[in-house]
């Protein structure tokens, strides 16, 4: 099996803008995708795409060989695609541990709740979150938010993660413990792809690299390739400045 | 209430099983009644409360109220009792789902205006259809050929039990987590795999059964149905109030905060023939800018 | 054919004051941010306020309509200040049950003050009516659609030319332009308000010529307003006289056709109301 998740020739248009122009994109099992680009460039909405928030205009998204172009959110959920969001949106009247439970009950069908529990104290292990498991969601540091968000997602025992940004606003030490965690994520067996600006976040990171520029792909490569590409850096040294 | 701890349950019930019981006097007659209302209305208010849990705030329990009413007290006659209580909720959940199919992506507010809409519409309808008696309305025979004085009472604490089991149900089941992640994000909870939809229309469908039941149970006490009574947007308002009053998406909110401001309704009754309402207008008010977390919320500071 | 004119024209003349009213929701939709559940008590208190000035000093409902403005206003300030400024931050549904709330406490307040009765302002000219032609105009749904008229011209030289009105649709365009928060947002917000019920407080002076006064009678114009503002476009200012129109034509010919179309004419409201959100939200999606 080796394109877990292939994006062929997808648009969409808000209001007369563009916002992605017949996108191709794949993902190889085990490897970590960044998808960069300028403020605008269509990120985000190519990942509303992926998990089923947004539908596109045309073309087609294929997860695991099958066709999801239009299947709502939960259902790709279900079928193992897993999402963090940018923003942080923890469920504030729910503890970590109830966070994590929602992802873990739900995540697939037909989950027995001991098994949920039994997973979910994994998963606040490997996310380093067991100290705050009662801890309500809506008062957590925002380094323990953006972990909550990957645990969350991580809950739902995802073959394939989409993260979104999920470094925005840290430090650089501790964008270094994401950096680490989203590494033993992948090395559990998850294929990752994920939005991010931070550029040694996506050098410490990425496998390959993709990017957009005004909804289009203009490069894709390693990163040394893709940092090398004219057109890239026009991208971004030219609205930068 | 995660402790299993049901002590509170059981002393808010016991009094009212013990009520008919009890050597009253003259006196008893008039507490059954208030007995009576008190079960149905907190019955009413735990089954908003149960739609509420998933961010629907609705307009529309007088509505199911009314359906339930309507519907059992047209069968009672031809099928008996309990088989027209459990029609009547029936007709109240076909009203639930469509407006519950129609509403889906109405959010907050809107579902709130949404459904006093359809609620107006329906008693519009119950005026103006040709078997419903219009304004003059419908007369209910009482339940099991009035043979049994306390059937009604019986009844209404019936519903009470079962909005009361039901609604613990959600609580300590994952449909508690289903529910409060739809409500907190509908986005997260699809995300996370939760079917909001399906949470959103069972939780309107159980919601919209216990009204109608109690509707049912509540025109075989009145023995007289009317679509201003039955079917009266003040019912929606009784039915939010307590448990905002009360604290909201618990069990034991909506019972605490039914039994204290039914029976201050009922006492106030005497007095006052129209206009009680005021105390709900202004309980809400206070409530919602001075105890944001309800009764409850004060009693589960001071434990905690 | 003549029927048909006629029920355009009742239809016509009764859309201004539906007008009048769901413009003063939509200012507060629009501008604070508020759905107004209490929109239409406020209207109450304008109907209420002519009824007691006619009924015991004989004061003619002319007059009493720029009391009824200023009395209105007062009320709509004074509801903004004690509830909705504290709430302005609050959730969105906090803010619906606080006016739900003050809904319910005007209403029964009124219920438990003047009780359920209908009560009718009748000045001599109440019955008048004009004829023009083959068709009749009531003199006093006519005098109130022109004023209706003359007040909506009046608020819009007000929003396009005066500061404080351009102020107001500036916020209303942007809710959260940062330059506008504070001390300057909440004199708009506080006037935006005001101005909303003093609208509807004018417009319950009509309706108590016109309808009656009575304790319910604001909550059936909330509901009507909800529907108005709802197929204008939320928060939409220019849509709502076209809908209101359309609304009070729908009316119009549901009672004059529908047999036994009194009680449903309501009944159109709601569903207007109920099928603009549905479509809306359908839509939006």
């Amino acid at each position: 099996m080796g394109r877990v998740l292939e994006v062929v020739g997808a648009s969409k248009r808000f209001l007369g803008l563009q916002a992605l122009k017949e996108v191709h994109l794949h993902l190889e099992e085990g490897e970590i995708l960044a998808v960069i680009g300028p403020n605008g460039a269509g990120k985000s909405t190519l990942l509303n795409l992926l998990s089923g928030l947004l539908r596109p205009d045309s073309g087609r998204i294929l997860f695991l060989g099958q066709e999801i172009t239009h299947l709502p959110p939960e259902a790709r959920t279900h079928l193992g695609l897993g999402r963090a969001f940018q923003i942080v949106q923890p469920l504030p009247e729910l503890t970590v541990r109830e966070n994590l439970m929602v992802g873990a009950l739900f995540g697939k069908p037909r989950v027995r709740r001991k098994e949920a529990e039994a997973w979910v104290e994994e998963v606040l292990r490997l996310t380093g979150l067991e100290g705050r498991a009662e801890a309500l969601a809506g008062d957590l540091t925002l380094l323990e938010d953006k972990r909550l968000e990957l645990a969350r997602a991580l809950a739902t025992r995802p073959k394939v993660l989409l993260l979104d940004e999920v470094m925005a606003g840290l430090r650089p030490k501790e964008a270094e413990e994401a950096v680490a965690l989203v590494r033993r994520i992948r090395n559990a067996g998850v294929t990752i792809l994920f939005i991010e600006h931070l550029m040694p976040v996506v050098r410490a990171l990425a496998d390959r690299v993709v990017v957009l520029d005004y909804g289009e792909v203009i490069a894709e490569g390693t990163y040394s390739e893709v940092a090398g590409n004219p057109r890239v850096r026009e991208a971004y040294l030219g609205r930068q400045t | 209430m995660r402790g299993a701890n049901h002590l509170p349950l059981i002393l808010l019930f016991l009094p009212f099983a013990l009520l008919p019981s009890l050597p009253l006097g003259g006196w008893g007659a008039f507490l059954l009644d208030v007995g009576f209302f008190v079960l149905l209305f907190t019955a009413l208010a735990l089954s908003w409360d149960l739609v509420a849990r998933t961010g629907q705030l609705s307009l529309a329990h007088g509505a199911f109220f009314g359906l339930g009413a309507y519907g059992a007290g047209l069968l009672a006659p031809q099928v008996g009792t309990l088989p027209a209580l459990l029609l009547g909720a029936a007709v109240a959940g076909a009203g639930a789902l469509i407006l519950g199919s129609v509403t889906l992506r109405l959010h907050g507010l809107y579902f709130a205006i949404a459904s006093l809409a359809f609620s107006e519409v329906l008693r519009t309808l119950a005026l103006k259809l040709p078997f419903t008696g219009g304004p003059i309305g419908l007369p209910v025979p009482p339940p099991f050929g009035g043979t049994w004085p306390l059937a009604a009472y019986y009844l209404s604490f019936s519903v009470l039990l079962l909005a009361t089991a039901l609604s613990l149900w959600a609580e300590k089941s994952p449909f508690r987590l289903a529910q409060a992640a739809t409500r907190q994000s509908e986005a997260v909870a699809r995300v996370l795999g939760v079917r909001v939809i399906r949470v959103k229309l069972w939780s309107l469908l159980l919601g919209s059964w216990v009204a109608g039941l109690a509707g049912g149970v509540y025109g075989m006490k009145t023995l007289f149905l009317s679509p201003y009574d039955a079917f009266s947007l003040g019912r929606a308002v009784e039915a939010l109030v307590i448990p905002i009053f009360g604290g909201l998406y618990t069990t034991l909110g909506p019972l605490v905060g039914g039994v204290v401001l039914v029976s201050l309704e009922q006492a106030l009754r005497l007095w006052i023939k129209e206009g009680y309402l005021v105390v709900y207008g202004a309980i809400l008010i206070l409530v919602i800018l001075f105890l944001p977390r309800g009764l409850v919320g004060i009693l589960g500071r001071r434990r905690g | 054919m003549e029927l048909l004119l006629q029920t355009i024209l009742n239809g016509l003349l009764m859309s201004g004051v539906y007008a009048l009213v769901a413009t003063g929701l939509a200012l507060s939709l629009g501008v604070v941010g508020i759905v107004n559940f209490a929109h239409g008590e406020f209207l109450m208190v304008g109907a209420f306020l002519s009824y007691l000035l006619f009924a015991f000093r004989g004061t003619d409902p002319l007059l009493s309509l720029g009391l009824a403005f200023l009395a209105a206003f007062g009320v709509g300030a004074l509801t903004y200040q004690g509830l909705i400024r504290p709430a302005l931050k609050a959730p969105e549904l906090n803010q619906m049950l606080l006016t739900f709330g003050l809904s319910i406490l005007l209403q029964n307040l009124a219920l438990l003050l003047f009780g359920a009765d209908t009560r009718v302002v009748a000045p001599p000219y109440q019955a008048t009516t004009l004829s023009l032609g083959p068709f009749f105009l009531g003199a006093v749904p006519l005098g109130a659609f022109l004023l209706s008229l003359a007040i909506l011209l009046g608020l819009q030289v007000f929003l396009t030319r005066s500061r404080l009105g351009l102020a107001m649709r500036a916020v209303s365009q942007n809710r959260l332009a940062p330059g506008l928060l504070g001390i300057e947002a909440e004199r708009v917000y506080l006037l935006a308000f005001g101005l909303a019920a003093a609208l509807a407080g004018v417009a319950g002076v009509m309706l108590s010529v016109m309808l009656y006064a009575s304790p319910t009678v604001g909550f059936i114009f909330t509901l009507k307003s909800f529907a108005i503002v709802a197929l204008a476009g939320l928060g939409n200012l220019k849509g709502v006289v076209p809908a209101a129109f359309v609304l009070a034509l729908a009316e119009a010919l549901v009672s004059t056709y529908l047999p036994g179309g009194g009680g449903l004419v309501e009944a159109v409201f709601f569903l207007v109301l109920f099928l603009a959100l549905v479509v809306r939200a359908w839509r939006l999606a």
